[in-house]
């Protein structure tokens, strides 16, 4: 029976993860910068979210304003920062000291602002619990859960169906080709980063309903979901989800063997595992 | 008078530690997000040795210094198989790893609680106990490191590190050996940061997980880029000039509460700033 539970919130904290590697390899498959900064946005929109909620703003209202404010911030990380830098001719790793200095302003400035204890959601609807058999789920990992399978699938649509989808990821197969067309890569870059910033958010705000809210919180949730989508294959965005979950999933299953402050250890085994006999990921597309 | 020693002593440990994350970052070109890890691991292994009395300082130095070279050449030996983006996920991972280590392992590092009362260090029969004293000690340590750093740059390994990161490539088709270079290089650092950690656990006789984290590992990194990459200078003016960062910030009257968050601020402000207006830091190349 505990085996069955902690299979079950694998698999809801494993959704949740999955919309967090989902709009990271948005991120990366398109523009090619290691976002590391959107840690930052993640742990931003949850807190964002809570400050809406305290002050009487219906829950799923907040989710929307935390949603649009993420997605300011990352169209200005981009327009102001990324394509400044590219402007220069800075180097890849210019570009990533960068984005390490733009996470770290996030997380302190949030640090500095909200205190650095953990805070948790007021909603009390959050705990209530739904149980199954033995089998517990608070609506929090309810909620969880569908939404993000529907933020998910959402992604997957917009990527396949519209036409900024299409032009998303005409620009990510051939950058080059794309400047020469009338796509515009620059402007799609600065679409790209608010979208995956939008999307980050719904983990962002999910997440912490259940766990509560930490400035710092944001590196070891993108750290894995990088993990999942190299393993599952930078540009697949299925691949990436279902790492996610199965690393999740594999995470709580060892909490029956090792205590959970090693989890970190056992992702990180999962990607040298990757790294060694199969570094392009399962469904990388050739 | 006591406060600029300690200043000035932290400053050179520092030194010691952006000499290794130059040498890795800098001059190799591999983005290692880990450097405070390995010098966590020189400080609680000196301080293991202390407390328990297993063996004197030098010999516990000594130790450490050869772990850290062991566990740098493993920690950067990903980064032969694995190019870019993919080592810093590696470097991350080993850097939130370390400090789980720290501080869920509480036989050998206490955890979280740290460890107290590690005794001073003692040289040839000789304790330390002043802090002048201390100053003597890691001014020889950090003029010996920049001396090892400047002969290492200008001799041919140096350019071959160099040559390593401009074109890994067109090393390999000279048929000059990446793979030990890298090794080298890594081994060098290590050394560094192990030493560090030695010296800086003995100098404050006090060591908690909160001093090898991710954000020291920033920390690190923000001293090269405000320094400057690549040269000695710009590893000696950064440390010196980010330590003086929280006296400066002392004399301004910030709530004690948000101090450490507003220090981290600072430096995540500086490394975007120098990112953007100057990414030769101060005193570098560009990198």
């Amino acid at each position: 029976m505990v085996l069955l539970q902690l299979l079950l919130n694998g698999i809801v904290t494993g959704c949740a993860l999955g919309v967090v590697a989902v709009s990271f390899a948005l991120v990366y498959s398109t523009t090619r910068i290691f976002h590391v900064a959107h840690a930052g946005i993640y742990t931003l929109g949850g807190y964002l979210a809570w400050s809406c909620v305290t002050h009487g703003v219906p829950d799923p209202v907040a989710l929307l304003l935390a949603m649009l404010a993420c997605t300011l911030l990352g169209a200005l990380i981009q327009a102001q920062l990324y394509a400044r830098l590219e402007r220069r001719g800075a180097t890849h790793l210019i570009v990533l000291i960068a984005s390490l200095g733009v996470l770290a302003v996030i997380q302190n400035v949030i640090a500095a602002v909200y205190s650095p204890n953990i805070l948790q959601f007021p909603s009390a609807w959050a705990a209530g619990v739904v149980a199954v058999g033995r089998l517990r789920l608070t609506y929090a990992q309810i909620a969880t859960l569908g939404i993000s399978l529907a933020a998910f699938v959402a992604v997957l649509l917009f990527a396949r169906l519209t036409l900024l989808g299409k032009r998303i990821r005409a620009v990510a197969s051939n950058p080059f080709l794309a400047e020469i067309t009338r796509l515009e890569p620059r402007r799609v870059y600065i679409y790209v980063i608010g979208i995956a910033s939008a999307v980050v958010c719904v983990p962002g705000v999910l997440v912490p309903l259940d766990l509560g809210l930490q400035p710092y919180g944001g590196v070891t949730p993108l750290l894995t979901a990088t993990i999942a989508m190299i393993a599952g294959g930078v540009g697949s965005f299925a691949g990436a989800f279902m790492l996610s979950v199965a690393i999740v999933v594999f995470q709580n299953l060892s909490l029956l063997v090792i205590p959970g402050e090693w989890s970190i250890g056992i992702t990180f085994f999962i990607f040298v595992v990757f790294m060694l006999f199969r570094p392009r990921g399962l469904f990388a597309s050739a | 008078m006591d406060f600029l020693y300690s200043y000035l002593i932290l400053a050179e440990i520092y030194v010691l530690l952006g000499l290794s994350t130059n040498l890795l970052v800098g001059i190799v070109g591999i983005f290692s997000l880990s450097q405070a890890a390995v010098f966590g691991v020189g400080a609680y292994i000196v301080a293991d040795f202390l407390l328990s009395g297993a063996l004197p300082f030098l010999p516990s130095l000594a130790t450490a210094a050869a772990c850290c070279v062991l566990l740098n050449v493993l920690v950067t030996l990903p980064s032969l198989r694995v190019a870019g983006d993919y080592f810093v996920v590696t470097s991350f991972g080993i850097q939130l790893l370390a400090t789980a280590a720290f501080t869920n392992w509480t036989g050998g590092t206490g955890g979280a609680n740290g460890l107290p009362g590690i005794p001073p260090a003692g040289l040839f029969g000789f304790t330390l106990t002043d802090t002048w004293q201390y100053l003597v000690l890691t001014t020889v340590a950090a003029a010996l490191g920049c001396l090892c750093f400047w002969l290492v740059m200008r001799a041919p390994f140096g350019r071959l590190l160099r040559a390593i990161r401009e074109d890994e490539l067109a090393v390999a088709a000279a048929a000059k050996g990446v793979l030990r270079a890298k090794v080298e290089a890594a081994a060098l650092a290590g050394a560094f940061g192990g030493i560090a950690g030695g010296l800086y656990a003995t100098f404050l006789s006090f060591i908690d997980p909160s001093s090898f984290d991710l954000d020291a590992s920033i920390l690190l990194l923000t001293m090269i880029v405000v320094g400057g990459a690549r040269t000695l200078g710009g590893s000696i003016l950064g440390p010196f000039l980010l330590l003086a960062l929280p006296q400066a910030l002392a004399l301004v009257a910030i709530p004690t509460s948000i101090a450490a968050a507003a220090r981290q601020l600072i430096y995540g402000v500086l490394l975007i700033a120098f990112a953007l207006f100057r990414p030769q830091g101060l005193l570098g190349e560009r990198l």
